[in-house]
C-alpha cells in the first residue's frame, strides 16, 4: 500500500485547536537568570567594604591576594595589590576591608606589617611563620573614615586600648633599651618602652614609655628613672657594688623607676611628662643639687685610682664629687699638670652643719660662698688625694685642715676657681722620710768618731790613775772603819754590854708605868665621876 | 515567493521533526500531528525566535557572573585563593604555559561569547529576512551546535579537581559560584542552539507572514 506514493492520498492532519500564547514561557529563564545575577551583584555591592591604600617603607612578605589585614588575629580584609610608589621609594599596598570591619578604618588607625619577632621579652607574631606575614591594624579613636594611610615600620607596642599613660625619658644614648623593653617598679613589670627617637638637634634621645594603668599613678613629678639594663658593676671608693633588676632585664635591658621616699610634694605626673633617664639607680636616686659650685684642683701627683664620681669629703663627710679627671697644659710653665674638676654641693655641706642658720644665709649668695670658702682656705683647709680603699686603690678628694700652710688667695675671676691642694698622705710621708734621710746625711759621722776616740783614750788614762793612786788609800780607810765597827759592837751589842743592861732596866720602868695607867683607865671607866669627885673609899675589897 | 530555494512551506508539505515523515499540514497555522508517530507537526518551530532570544539573553546574563565570580576556591593551610576563569588563564600565562592559557581563554571565554554572538547574529538576520550568506549562516549554525558541548570542558575540570583534591587540613578545592553560572551559560547556549530553527535561514526569501507567528 505504501509502495506507491499517491500524493493525492496523503492524509490530512487533524486540527487540534489551541490557545496561543503571545509570549513564550521561556522568557522566565532569562528573567530568573537576571534576578539571580542581580541578586548576587547587589549582595556583593552591599557587602563591599572600603578599599584602602597603605604606604609602607617596606612590605616584606606582603603579597596580593595572599596577605590579610588582621585585627586581633581576625581577618578583616585582604591585600589586593602591591606596587611601588611613583618615585619608587615606597610600597603602596591596597587592601579591601570587609564591610563588617568598616568601622575600624578610621582616621587614626595604624597599620604595620606583622612578622615574626623574637625577643627575649617575648615572642610576637609567631603565627606568621606559618601563615605568612600579615598587616596588623591598631584601632583608632576617631569616628571619621579614611582611606589612605601611612604604614608604621614597627608594630605599636600597645595594640589594645590599654589604660595607662605615656611618659618621655631623655637619655644620652639608648643603652640596651629597645622597643618592648620592660619597665620595672619595685621589680614588678609595669609597662614597656614603646618607641624612641632622636631629639631635634640629635644630641639626646627621647624614649617613650608606657606605664600600665594601675601603676601609672606611681609616676610622680619627682620620680626618677634609670636604666636597669644588664649587670651594673661599679667599683668605687666604697667597694664593689653589683646591681641588677631581673634576669630578663639583664638580658634584654629595661628601665626601672622609683620615687625618693623623703620627698614630700608628690603629685602624679601628667601624661607625656618628660623625665631624665639616669645611668643607674645610685645616680638616679642621688639628691639632685640645686646649687653646684665647681672648682678645679691641680695635684702634682698620680691620679691613678681617681675616677669620675669619686666623693669629695670635708673631714670625712661627703660634700661633692669629682666630675672630671684629666691633664691641663700650663703654657706659662710649659708643663702638663694633672687636673681634677670637682663639684661641691653647698646644700649637702650645710646638711652636716648644726646651728647653721647664719651660715646658710651666707651660703645663699655666691659672694657669701666665696667669702666662706676663702675663710676655710685661710684656716688651713686644703684638698688632698686619699686612698679610700686599700684593696681597690680608689682615691677620693678630701678637704682637711693642715697646720703651717702658707696663705692662699682664691682667684674668683677664673671659673672654676682653683683651690689649693696638699700632697697626699703617702706623698707627704715620702717627702718626710726623704727629709730625714737628708738630715742624717748631713750629720758629720766621721768627726764624731774621731772625737769619740779621743774621749775614750782620755777615759782610759783616768781609769789607770785611779787604779794606781786611789785604791791603796781606800784599803787603809776600810781597815780603820772595820776597827771602829768592832769596838762599837762590844759596847752596844755584846751580851753583858753596859748599854744593854741600862736599856733593859729602863724598859721595865716603862712597863710598870704602863700598868699603872692601865689601872687608872680601868677605874675611870667604871667610876667616871672620880674625875670630878676624886677617888671614893672602897668598903669591900 | 520570489526566487529562492523551495522549502516545505512553499511546496505545501511539512516533515515530522521526530520521525521525518513528510506530511501535508492541515493548514498553515495548525499543521496538526504526525500520523505515524503522533508528534506535533510544526511548519516552523513555534516561537523559535522568541525562545532563542530568551535563552540567549539568559545566557548573556549568566555570562557576566560566570566570568566575574570565582569558579574554583582553593584553600590551603595558609591562604584561601579564589580563581575566576580569567585569573586562571592569567596565572597559566604567568607560569609560562601561554598555550594552555590560550586554550582556556578560547574555550572558556571566547567560545561562549562567540556562540552568543553567532546566535544573536543568526536571529537578527532571520528577523530581518536577510538573504545574504544563507549557506554560510547555516554552516555557522552547525558550528555553534557542534562546538557547544566542548565548552563544558571547564566544568569537567572543576568537577574533577574538586573531587580529587580534598586533602582536608592541607588543601581543598571547592567549586565557586562562577562555575554554576558558567555551566548555565553553556547549557543555555546549547539549548538556544537547539531551539533555533535553522530552516528559518532559508525562509527569508519567502513571504514574511508565513515564517512565524
Amino acid at each position: 500500500m505504501t509502495e506507491k506514493i499517491d500524493l493525492d492520498n496523503i492524509p490530512e492532519a487533524a486540527i487540534v485547536p489551541k490557545k496561543r500564547m503571545r509570549f513564550s514561557v521561556v522568557w522566565i529563564i532569562p528573567i530568573v537568570a537576571a534576578l539571580v545575577a542581580i541578586g548576587i551583584a547587589v549582595q556583593r555591592i552591599l557587602s563591599e567594604g572600603p578599599t584602602i591604600t597603605i604606604v609602607f617603607k617596606a612590605a616584606e612578605g606582603v603579597e596580593a591576594g595572599k596577605t590579610f589585614v588582621k585585627y586581633n588575629d581576625v581577618n578583616i580584609g585582604e591585600v589586593k595589590t602591591v606596587r611601588l610608589s611613583e618615585d619608587f621609594t615606597k610600597v603602596v599596598v591596597t587592601a579591601k576591608i570587609d564591610k563588617s570591619a568598616e568601622g575600624l578604618i578610621v582616621e587614626d588607625a595604624e597599620f604595620w606589617v606583622e612578622k615574626p619577632r623574637v625577643t627575649l621579652s617575648g615572642v610576637s607574631g609567631i603565627g606568621t611563620l606559618l601563615t605568612g606575614n600579615f598587616i596588623g591594624l591598631k584601632m583608632g579613636k576617631s569616628k571619621r573614615p579614611r582611606h589612605n594611610f601611612i604604614g608604621r615600620d614597627v608594630p605599636p607596642a600597645i595594640t589594645m586600648d590599654q589604660p595607662g599613660r605615656i611618659f618621655i625619658l631623655q637619655a644620652d644614648n639608648l643603652g640596651s633599651v629597645g622597643i618592648g623593653s620592660p619597665l620595672y617598679y619595685r621589680r614588678l613589670n609595669v609597662g614597656q618602652v614603646i618607641g624612641y627617637d632622636l631629639a631635634g638637634d640629635g644630641k639626646a634621645l627621647h624614649i617613650k614609655i608606657f606605664v600600665n594603668a594601675p601603676y601609672d599613678k606611681y609616676v610622680t613629678n619627682e620620680t626618677r628613672f634609670w636604666e636597669a639594663s644588664g649587670i651594673d658593676v661599679t667599683m668605687g671608693a666604697s667597694g664593689i657594688n653589683v646591681d641588677t633588676q631581673s634576669v630578663v632585664s639583664m638580658l634584654v635591658g629595661g628601665i626601672a623607676f622609683e620615687t625618693p621616699s623623703l620627698l614630700k610634694e608628690l603629685k602624679p605626673a601628667d601624661a607625656n611628662a618628660a623625665f631624665t633617664l639616669f645611668r643607674n639607680r645610685a645616680t638616679a636616686m642621688a639628691e639632685h643639687e640645686t646649687v653646684i659650685t665647681p672648682y678645679v684642683l691641680y695635684f702634682n701627683e698620680s691620679l691613678l685610682g681617681l675616677s669620675v664620681g669619686a666623693p669629695v669629703t670635708y673631714r670625712g663627710l661627703p660634700v661633692g664629687e669629682v666630675t672630671a679627671v684629666g691633664l691641663e697644659y700650663d703654657q706659662a710653665k710649659d708643663f702638663i699638670h694633672p687636673r681634677v674638676d670637682i663639684q661641691l654641693y653647698p646644700a649637702r655641706f650645710m646638711a652636716h652643719v648644726k646651728k647653721s642658720a647664719a651660715l646658710e644665709e651666707q651660703a645663699r649668695s655666691e659672694s657669701g660662698r666665696h667669702v666662706f670658702m676663702q675663710k676655710l682656705i685661710d684656716k688651713g683647709v686644703r684638698a688632698q688625694l686619699r686612698s679610700g680603699n686599700i684593696l681597690t686603690g680608689q682615691l677620693y678628694v678630701a678637704f682637711d685642715n693642715f697646720r703651717g700652710v702658707p696663705k692662699v688667695k682664691i682667684d674668683w675671676t677664673k671659673t672654676p676657681a682653683e683651690l689649693p691642694v696638699m700632697p697626699s698622705g703617702l706623698e707627704d710621708l715620702k717627702t718626710k722620710i726623704n727629709d730625714v734621710l737628708a738630715r742624717i746625711d748631713k750629720i758629720p759621722l766621721n768627726a764624731i768618731g774621731e772625737d769619740m776616740k779621743k774621749l775614750l783614750a782620755g777615759l782610759d788614762g783616768m781609769v789607770k790613775r785611779v787604779d794606781r793612786e786611789v785604791l791603796p788609800e781606800l784599803k787603809t780607810t776600810l781597815d780603820a772603819l772595820k776597827h771602829v765597827l768592832k769596838s762599837t759592837d762590844a759596847t752596844l751589842v755584846g751580851k753583858d754590854a753596859p748599854a744593854q743592861q741600862e736599856m733593859r732596866e729602863a724598859l721595865q720602868e716603862v712597863r710598870r708605868a704602863a700598868q699603872a695607867v692601865s689601872g687608872l683607865v680601868d677605874y675611870l671607866e667604871r667610876n667616871p665621876e672620880a674625875l670630878v669627885r676624886g677617888k671614893t673609899q672602897e668598903k669591900s675589897k | 515567493m520570489s526566487t529562492g530555494v523551495p522549502t516545505g512551506i512553499t511546496s505545501g508539505f511539512v516533515s515530522c521533526e521526530a520521525c521525518g515523515l513528510l506530511t501535508k499540514p492541515v493548514n498553515v497555522h495548525e499543521p496538526g500531528h504526525c500520523p505515524r508517530c503522533g508528534g506535533k507537526l510544526e511548519l516552523r518551530r513555534h516561537n523559535t525566535i522568541q525562545r532563542t532570544w530568551a535563552l540567549i539573553i539568559a545566557a548573556a546574563i549568566c555570562y557576566i557572573p560566570a566570568n566575574v565570580m570565582p569558579v574554583m576556591v582553593t584553600s590551603t593551610l595558609t591562604s584561601v585563593e579564589e580563581d575566576t576563569i580569567i585569573s586562571g588563564a592569567v596565572l597559566l600565562y604567568k607560569y609560562g604555559s601561554w598555550h594552555l592559557a590560550l586554550i582556556v581563554l578560547i574555550a572558556s571565554v571566547m567560545i561562549p561569547l562567540a556562540k552568543l554572538a553567532a546566535l544573536a547574529y543568526l536571529l537578527i538576520t532571520v528577523q530581518r529576512n536577510s538573504i545574504k550568506d544563507q549557506r554560510e549562516r547555516t554552516r555557522l549554525y552547525r558550528l555553534v551546535e557542534f562546538v557547544g558541548r566542548w565548552s563544558m570542558l571547564d566544568i569537567f575540570v572543576v568537577t574533577f579537581v574538586v573531587a580529587l583534591i580534598q586533602l582536608q587540613p592541607l588543601m581543598s578545592v571547592k567549586p565557586g559560584l562562577g562555575s554554576l553560572f558558567f555551566a548555565s551559560v553553556v547549557v543555555l547556549t546549547m539549548i538556544a542552539a537547539e531551539t533555533f530553527d535553522s530552516r528559518l535561514i532559508w525562509d527569508s526569501s519567502n513571504c514574511k507572514e508565513e515564517q512565524n507567528d
